[in-house]
């Protein structure tokens, strides 16, 4: 049952692994945000950082929420990658043998956010050269892995549902305008929510990369997480997992 | 015994007909052809046949299970080979026999991986990635993924469309000894009229939709053979015979006869020669038959492919 997952997950994740372009964009995306972005506020006085965003170094601040952020650009890539598989005709290879159709979305959702998650320890390292002081467990880096995880999950298949019924090279990047930068924009990613309008303030807080951000900045610079936080990821990731599922059994097909 | 039988089965785009209420059998370890031309229905039928595509209305048993309520079943007892070749470029070949092998449900998939390999004379080139491998080696890899599972058919969809002349005949070999000594029954669809003459055992000739005509090709050409005499006519031309076994179209002529030789002086004089621009022969072969049982050529009945496929789209919407 496992092996058809576990053959078709392979091929994704042997196809990110081997691709130079892969790996370019995915040390080059977050790094540039660390550093372009991240740098944007370093003349701005301590005590105002420390009011406004309650740490001296706004790099430490946006890390977390950036590890969140990569996670819901890379579900992108389960789209494209899903509709590649209809362009070459390799999906009506695999319906072809008896694999279940969801089988197929589950290997892209996985392939999506195994791709996201190449970038975690990638941005840890650079914080930690840039000076960001945080706070390193076993626990610590267990729980930001497994919340990157689910934030990777739910939004690779809301990506992937979005795109079931189309064979269009163009859909992901609409999807993807449509998609990232609202949610990247009312989450407290970024900024904290404290001078959002209240209708933002709203969406900000059923947004999950609003949790993934705040459970980790907790985590990594305070050392103390809200654990509902991981809980609400959890529910996120499963919720799209299962609708997914059963969307692609019913809608999916080979061109 | 039967690989193949298939009850009315029939596709609908919307209104569109692809495939109309056919039903054939095919033997155990036969070579069956599905001769036609584009759009004829050939691929769809396929479709079904792989359970890609579910009927919308009839049946069929392959491999003794129905395609409706059984197509996992089905699934795991076939083979496909398509007629763009398709494989994962970025992986090696053995990757995507592996990939093929767990997907089927092939238990010790080395083994069998390397023994058809050997088979094909390939594994040699096993780790290289399958998109530096040559058309003809991409086939024969494409063949190899479909027998992994030992099917007890093969699907192909016009296995040799855009090979030459050399690599056809190979794969032409081929076919007949993956038939031969894997005892596979093999289903292929080919608007190439030799390939159908020369490789299968027993031909079904589909347009639009319906199958027209089934038997062996020889008894095909016995039945439906004969010589045709086409003539071309010259623009304005003006005819009045009636000739036995005669189409008329707007500037061509087509008469059947037995022997073109002893029957063209009559012809000639009968048409008129001030009103021939042209003549051409056909002697006795599928493509006589073919023309004979649609009163078109394939390239004439090809047109019609441009309308279906907008059709499929529309219907699709």
């Amino acid at each position: 049952m496992m092996d058809r997952l576990y053959a078709l997950y392979m091929r994704e994740a042997k196809r990110i692994f081997r691709s130079v372009y892969m790996w370019i964009m995915l040390i080059s995306q977050p790094v540039m945000w660390l550093i372009f972005f991240g740098s944007s506020f370093s003349g701005v006085p301590k005590q105002v950082l420390i009011s406004f965003f309650h740490t001296d170094n706004y790099i430490a601040f946006i890390l977390p929420g950036e590890l969140a952020i990569s996670m819901l650009f890379v579900g992108m890539f389960s789209s494209m990658s899903l509709i590649q598989d209809k362009r070459f005709g390799y999906l009506k290879r695999v319906l072809i043998t008896p694999t279940p159709k969801y089988d197929v979305f589950l290997a892209k959702v996985l392939g999506g956010m195994t791709r996201g998650l190449i970038q975690a320890p990638i941005l840890l390292a650079v914080s930690v050269v840039l000076g960001v002081r945080m706070n390193l467990t076993p626990l610590s880096i267990g729980v930001l892995f497994l919340s990157l995880a689910f934030v990777g999950i739910g939004f690779s298949s809301l990506y992937s549902i979005f795109t079931l019924k189309t064979a269009d090279w163009q859909a992901p990047g609409v999807i993807s305008n449509l998609i990232n930068l609202p949610l990247m924009f009312s989450s407290t990613a970024l900024f904290p929510k404290a001078f959002f309008p209240s209708w933002l303030k709203l969406i900000s807080d059923v947004n999950p990369l609003t949790y993934a951000a705040e459970l980790n900045r907790g985590m990594l610079l305070y050392n103390d997480p809200s654990w509902n936080y991981l809980l609400y990821l959890a529910v996120f990731a499963l919720v799209m997992l299962s609708l997914g599922s059963v969307l692609t059994n019913k809608f999916l097909y080979a061109e | 015994m039967y690989s193949i039988e298939t009850r009315d089965l029939t596709k609908k785009y919307g209104d569109f007909v692809a495939v109309d209420h056919i039903s054939f059998t095919v033997k155990r370890g036969e070579i069956f052809g599905l001769l036609g031309p584009n759009g004829a229905g050939k691929t769809t039928t396929i479709k079904m046949l792989t359970g890609l595509t579910p009927p919308t209305e009839g049946d069929a048993l392959v491999a003794g299970f129905s395609i409706v309520r059984n197509p996992i079943e089905v699934k795991s007892r076939i083979g496909w080979i398509s007629s763009e070749v398709i494989l994962d470029d970025d992986l090696t070949g053995w990757e995507n026999l592996e990939i093929q092998a767990r997907l089927t449900g092939v238990k010790n998939w080395k083994e069998r991986a390397t023994e058809l390999l050997k088979y094909f004379g390939i594994l040699e080139f096993k780790d290289r990635k399958a998109g530096k491998f040559s058309t003809g080696m991409r086939k024969k890899l494409e063949i190899a993924m479909a027998l992994l599972n030992s099917p007890e058919v093969i699907f192909m969809d016009e296995p040799t469309i855009g090979l030459d002349v050399n690599t056809r005949a190979t794969m032409w070999n081929l076919i007949r000894q993956i038939n031969k000594d894997y005892e596979v029954t093999v289903l292929l669809t080919t608007h190439y009229m030799e390939e159908a003459d020369s490789l299968c055992n027993r031909l079904g000739i589909i347009n639009k939709g319906r199958i027209i005509a089934m038997d062996t090709p020889e008894e095909l050409k016995n039945k439906y053979g004969g010589d045709v005499i086409e003539i071309e006519l010259k623009p304005g031309a003006k005819l009045n015979v009636s000739l036995e076994n005669t189409q008329v179209t707007d500037s061509r002529v087509r008469i059947r006869v037995n022997n073109a030789e002893s029957a063209l002086m009559d012809v000639i004089r009968a048409v008129g020669g001030d009103n021939i621009k042209g003549i051409r022969v056909n002697k006795s072969s599928l493509d006589v038959v073919f023309i004979n049982l649609t009163g078109g050529t394939m390239e004439e009945q090809e047109f019609d492919a441009r309308r279906f496929y907008a059709m499929i789209r529309r219907a699709r919407r």
